[in-house]
């Protein structure tokens, strides 16, 4: 262990250096506490916009029309965030250039399965366009709605991109209807957790001690919502096994149970049997008002993506960094939309970034 | 003007602007840019203020401003900056500016669209153009015939239903970067049933939205079957691709195409008559968008400074508080007087009395009229101020780097009177309008202002005036940085050319510094070496002084003066014989024989001038070395072998360890004494803040310890110079072995004394400076604590009368006051451990500093040696090369010319640029560590007037 640590230690800037020290000036420029304290303050979307400039945001809203609306904010929030992924993309060298394609994954898995859902309800692709992540776009993406079946989608479309190799499990002759839909984007996303975890498991080194506690929690979240969603759903037990991703700290014990696991209660039990999960469970409160288990799991997800910034000579800032900062997005779109709906009540239960 | 020393007084002023009155105010401070604004809204966000609204209309305009700024730079266009005053305008213009640019944009957005919708279609007709003549062309009909034959058996084969399955045919154009991902995608979606055919266009096509030239990628499709074709329509669709209809009859296609070529034909004159129209609006945008811009800024500067004011309790007028150097305080006041006076604009006669302004600001404010400024007691460190001018501005820059001095610290660079200050230039500067002209103060103060803001003619019983006049101001103007930086730079740099070199650069540079060319040039280098060329002509008028001191030029010496030592008399004392001389490799002028060490050379080393050689021995042997006051100890040598006349003077073997002597004792006497004064510099700190505990607790050991120490040591370097002659070189007592007993507390019977009772002073003095060290170290905390017990004793009645009596005569200015912050907290806890570390930390440092700071002087050694080595390398291994090389004239001038190209590039390369910025980073340090931590704690800020002024980057 000892060796490889002072490998990376001493290798690391020659090739990540620069784009190391860029993302940790970006993580810098995030929204503190006293900022959400202002914001939550304003009175409408101006007033959202004037502080916004004084933040790290600067006038990226100056070019827009008025009226301001929450999805013109919310979208170029996102082609922020997308410029300085781009940035870094293209300046990457390999394995970061790998590492950051495999991040650009799962976006790309949820603008898939986005613009086939709005296939199946038969609307438009240009209306659905507008809604896909910027950083999941690809030139094939459009294309996807001429796919009957998971086959097809891989053979004509998706056999030249990333997600190819995430294919291997859903291949079916199955007509794509809104569960197979559904189906299909829990195992591909399995399968691309899956390769993630291997690939920073065999990259070894500080990155690997990172991202692997990091991508456990995504899988074990995962599972979690998988089991949660299907509740009340005609997906069987042994179906839903298939879908769990197996790299977390659930597998495999963790996961027979879950399958097994009629409601929220059962779930619970199972995740009681964990440490890092039971508090997580005991946080959530039924009734309104309180935490739900999305807001809880986010919490411990942002806990983590900040620590990740304590290490140094990994590739785990990176990852982190677009996850923060997708935070700071939905709580910026969050806090704009009760203002813009004048539902101020529920303004604070953003997720605070420590 | 008590600002030689130190930073200006700097006052806390409150003004009471007008509500009606105060834009035109603040514009006014804008072009003068007197005042330092303060928030007094801290705790209110940038959104809730008063004037956010006008400060949103202002970036709604920049907003406009930067779409027509880009139009103009898109159709390849400059906007000039503009010329002449331009105030900002008054609030009412801004509708009206506001108007004029949202019709202008409006109209420019119009002909944009139309020229844009335009585009679109003209490449529309020409692509269509193109993938129908794709059609038309050879090798598609070739591909087309072949298709056809190749497709019967294709057919046949499967013998299926699609026999009688038409070929239909969907064409178009795409990207040319995408061509390869769409051909692979409709493969693979199709599955064999198509046939495509890819295609460049010939010539290039503008891109409708960047005008820039592109190909296509026009293709043609061949497919069966109606859902393989909704396939093609989706998929061609997604990667957005340009269909067109496509004829299959040859005639067919021909006659679109003539179409297609007339429509384009009359598309492109509707063009060219919109772009025309487009010009027209660019052009007048660029005439009148500069001056809009610079007047919004200022319109937008002025609001953020308005944001910054509190409105006071009659709503009446707006409440500004600032710093304002005390010195500007009448233009401050007059400025306001006419701008916000009852006869506003018409300048206010400059006699009006100025103590309006010590009138109760409540009455004032009732009256509406006029706009007032009044001083108020100081909360907090004010800003420091300290007026530069171009000379001064560059030894400024050298102590501000290292940190703003605290408000009015002895400053270590001297500044000179304010007149012709940097304000002045400032106005000069890139802003336009009539800061220029009032930027310059009028030479007569009102006399009366003094006595004006007198102590207990102020508001309330706060209103006490910080700092009398002061009467620093008689006291010796002392030569600070502007003299030492160059000074210690020359000592390491001394070289009479090189200085003459420098000096002349920067001579060349400080003549031509008025030509705009100069000025504007945008070189980060050149901006760097014309910003300090002040400080490089002193650095090479001081170089040309040590040069001669040294007694260097190029490395060679110089005989002004005769020398004063004698060959010709030492080889006639000895009787050296020409035999004498070829045994002895190394000869000895002894200054003990009669005439041959006349005296002391006047001025700097003694060159032993080449031209006293000539003589009794004939030929070039010569004469050697040069003792400058210690002559006993310097064993002279001669080389016997005869040497061409132009190397003589490099004779002196010993040459290099007498100046290594020296040069070190200059270097510690130098140190020592720049340390002192460094030290002694700290006494005015102190009795202008009115320390005085410092002064005996602090000031007076450190004196002690550093003079009974090291002064004490060039004390006996000095005395040895002075007392010992030639005559008793041989038993002269050594400096060094004395130091050392001195802190052994022994004595060297081998070294004799310097002077009668040397070794009872030596014992007192060290005695005394250890005994400064507890004293140092426990004085100043002791005295604190027993101060604070003092007063801590004293305190609960006096503090509640204090109270009572500010609350009596509250006003409302005084509420905003209190609202807005508690004022510096004077009396800050105090923590006894705290002081003390603080105090220990600067007891260790100083007497450790002593000693590693008194060696640190010793770079001024190491670097002369180090110039002087170089540059003699330089001219030992080029030019003596070069003159050695022919002796026939003609092959000497042709050698010599690459050769003395070679020596005078690297002279300016090596010896003039690194080893000038090497010497220069050296002296920097010996400033900003040695001398400046003995006085200077640099904790202060800049005082950042409100300006409309553009700052040269």
């Amino acid at each position: 262990g000892s060796v490889m640590l002072e490998g990376a230690e001493l290798y690391f800037n020659v090739d990540h250096g620069y784009l190391e020290g860029l993302v940790r000036g970006c993580k810098a420029s995030l929204l503190t506490q006293q900022d959400y304290v202002n914001l939550v303050q304003c009175e409408t979307l101006e007033d959202l916009k004037i502080h916004l400039q004084t933040t790290d945001y600067g006038n990226f809203l100056a070019n827009q029309t008025n009226p301001l609306t929450v999805s013109k904010i919310d979208t170029e929030m996102r082609k922020k965030l997308c410029r300085e992924f781009e940035y870094f993309r293209n300046h990457s060298l390999e394995p970061l250039s790998t590492f950051l394609t495999y991040m650009m994954c799962s976006y790309m898995i949820d603008n898939v399965i986005l613009l086939m859902n709005g296939a199946l309800q038969k609307k438009s692709v240009k209306e659905i366009l507008v809604k896909c992540h910027p950083l999941g776009r690809f030139t094939e993406m459009e294309a996807v709605n001429i796919a009957e079946t998971p086959s097809d989608l891989f053979n004509a479309i998706l056999v030249e991109t990333p997600l190819a190799p995430f294919f291997q499990d859903c291949m079916s002759e199955n007509i794509l209807d809104e569960l197979n839909i559904e189906i299909l984007r829990n195992k591909l996303y399995k399968s691309y957790l899956e390769a993630f975890y291997k690939f920073c498991k065999n990259h070894g080194d500080v990155t690997a001690e990172i991202m692997c506690p990091i991508l456990e929690f995504e899988a074990d979240r995962r599972a979690f919502i998988i089991t949660l969603n299907s509740f009340g759903t005609d997906l069987g037990k042994d179906d839903r096994e298939t879908l769990y991703p197996t790299c977390g700290k659930l597998y495999p014990e963790g996961l027979r149970l879950l399958a097994q696991a009629e409601d929220f209660e059962q779930m619970k039990r199972v995740a009681d049997h964990y440490g890092v999960y039971k508090p997580l469970f005991e946080a959530v409160s039924d009734g309104n008002g309180g935490k739900t288990l999305e807001d809880v799991f986010y919490e411990r997800e942002v806990q983590m993506n900040v620590l990740a910034f304590n290490r140094q000579f990994h590739y785990g800032v990176f990852y982190a960094y677009t996850k923060l900062k997708e935070q700071e997005i939905r709580n910026i779109v969050w806090i704009a939309e009760c203002i813009s709906q004048r539902h101020r009540t529920k303004i604070n239960s953003y997720i605070p970034i420590l | 003007m008590g600002s030689m020393f130190r930073s200006e007084e700097v006052a806390l002023v409150q003004l009471f602007l007008p509500t009606a009155a105060a834009y035109t105010c603040v514009s006014q401070l804008g072009e003068l840019g007197l005042m330092e604004f303060r928030d007094l809204n801290a705790s209110v966000s940038a959104f809730q203020r008063r004037f956010v609204v006008d400060v949103r209309r202002c970036e709604e305009l920049e907003k406009t401003f930067t779409f027509l700024q880009e139009e103009v730079r898109r159709a390849g266009l400059t906007l000039l900056p503009p010329e002449g005053p331009l105030p900002a305008p008054p609030p009412r213009d801004l509708l009206c500016i506001q108007e004029e640019t949202d019709h202008l944009a409006q109209e420019l957005r119009d002909v944009r669209g139309n020229q844009q919708t335009l585009r679109v279609q003209l490449q529309q007709l020409r692509l269509h153009a193109a993938v129908l003549s794709q059609g038309r062309g050879p090798p598609l009909v070739a591909a087309h015939t072949d298709g056809l034959s190749e497709r019967i058996p294709l057919l046949q084969t499967p013998g299926g239903p699609h026999q009688d399955l038409r070929v239909n045919f969907v064409a178009g154009a795409v990207e040319p970067h995408k061509a390869a991902a769409l051909e692979r995608l409709l493969w693979r979606a199709c599955r064999g049933f198509l046939i495509t055919s890819f295609r460049e266009t010939e010539q290039q096509l503008e891109d409708p939205l960047t005008g820039e030239p592109a190909t296509w990628m026009t293709f043609l499709i061949s497919y069966w079957g109606e859902q393989i074709g909704q396939k093609i329509h989706k998929i061609t669709s997604c990667f957005h691709c340009h269909n067109f209809p496509f004829l299959e009859q040859e005639e067919a296609r021909l006659g679109a195409l003539q179409q297609l070529q007339q429509q384009s034909q009359e598309l492109q004159e509707v063009l060219g008559e919109t772009e025309r129209f487009l010009s027209q609006v660019l052009g007048r945008v660029q005439r009148l968008l500069p001056p809009w811009q610079v007047q919004i800024r200022k319109m937008k500067a002025v609001y953020l400074a308005l944001n910054q004011c509190s409105v006071s309790a009659t709503h009446k007028c707006l409440i500004a508080e600032g710093w304002c150097a005390a010195h500007d305080l009448p233009a401050l006041q007059r400025a306001l007087q006419d701008s916000s006076g009852p006869g506003r604009g018409r300048r206010a006669p400059p006699q009006r009395p100025v103590c309006v302004s010590v009138r109760p600001p409540a009455a004032q404010s009732e009256e509406g009229v006029s706009a007032v400024v009044h001083r108020i007691p100081c909360r907090g460190t004010p800003p420091t101020l300290v007026r530069t001018n171009r000379f001064t501005a560059g030894f400024q820059g050298i102590v501000d780097a290292y940190g703003v001095g605290r408000y009015q610290e002895v400053n270590p660079v001297l500044v000179f009177p304010v007149c012709g200050g940097n304000r002045a230039q400032r106005g000069q500067g890139r802003s336009p309008g009539p800061t220029g002209a009032g930027g310059r103060r009028p030479p007569q103060h009102p006399p009366s202002w003094g006595r004006a803001c007198g102590p207990g003619v102020g508001r309330g019983a706060g209103c006490r005036l910080r700092g009398a006049p002061l009467t620093l101001a008689a006291l010796p103007a002392a030569p600070y940085t502007i003299i030492t930086f160059p000074f210690l730079f020359a000592v390491m740099f001394g070289d009479v050319g090189h200085g003459l070199l420098m000096f002349l650069f920067a001579l060349a540079m400080v003549l031509a510094e008025n030509r705009p060319a100069v000025k504007t040039a945008q070189n980060e280098i050149w901006r760097t070496f014309f910003g300090g060329r002040y400080l490089l002509l002193l650095m090479g008028l001081f170089s040309v002084y040590t040069g001669f001191i040294y007694n260097e030029c190029f490395s060679r010496a110089t005989a002004i003066f005769p020398s004063g030592w004698s060959v010709a008399a030492m080889a006639n004392q000895s009787g050296w014989s020409d035999a004498f001389l070829a045994e002895h490799p190394l000869l000895t002028l002894d200054p003990n024989v009669t005439d041959v060490f006349l005296g002391p050379y006047p001025f700097g080393i003694d060159p032993v001038s080449p031209m006293l050689a000539v003589g009794p021995l004939g030929g070039a042997r010569g004469q050697v070395g040069q003792p400058l006051l210690r002559p006993g100890q310097v064993v002279r040598r001669l080389t016997p072998s005869p040497l061409s006349d132009a190397q003589i003077w490099s004779l002196a073997v010993n040459h290099l360890s007498f100046l290594n002597s020296f040069k070190m004792k200059m270097s510690v006497i130098l140190g020592v004494t720049h340390m002192a004064f460094g030290v002694v510099l700290g006494v005015f700190n102190h009795v202008h803040f009115g320390q005085w505990h410092r002064l005996v607790l602090e000031t007076l050991p450190e004196l002690v310890f550093l003079l009974g120490l090291f002064g004490y040591l060039v004390f006996l370097v000095c005395l040895k110079w002075l007392r010992l002659s030639a005559a008793v070189s041989a038993t002269a007592p050594s400096v060094l072995i004395h130091f050392i007993d001195m802190f052994l507390f022994s004595r060297n019977p081998a070294n004799r004394d310097l002077f009668h009772g040397q070794e009872v002073v030596q014992s007192t003095l060290v005695v005394l400076a250890l005994a400064t060290v507890p004293v140092l170290l426990l004085g100043t905390p002791l005295f604190l604590r027993w101060q604070h017990r003092h007063r801590s004793a004293w305190r609960p009645g006096g503090q509640q009368l204090d109270e009572d009596k500010a609350g009596l005569l509250d006003t409302p200015g005084v509420d905003e006051e209190r609202a807005e912050g508690p004022g510096a907290p004077e009396e800050a806890e105090f923590v006894f451990s705290e002081v003390f570390m603080h105090q220990a930390i600067h007891t260790i440092e100083f007497c450790l500093g002593c000693v590693s700071n008194t060696a640190s002087y010793l770079r001024l050694w190491a670097l002369s040696l180090a110039h002087a080595q170089l540059s003699e390398v330089l001219w030992a291994m080029v030019m003596r090369v070069g003159l050695g090389l022919g002796h026939k004239l003609g092959a000497a001038a042709v050698v010599l010319v690459p050769v003395f190209a070679a020596f005078a590039v690297l002279t300016v390369a090596i010896l003039l640029v690194m080893e000038g910025l090497s010497a220069f980073l050296h002296a920097l340090r010996l400033h900003w560590v040695e001398f400046q931590n003995k006085f200077y704690s640099g904790t202060g800020y800049k005082l950042t007037p409100f300006t409309f002024a553009v700052e040269d980057e």
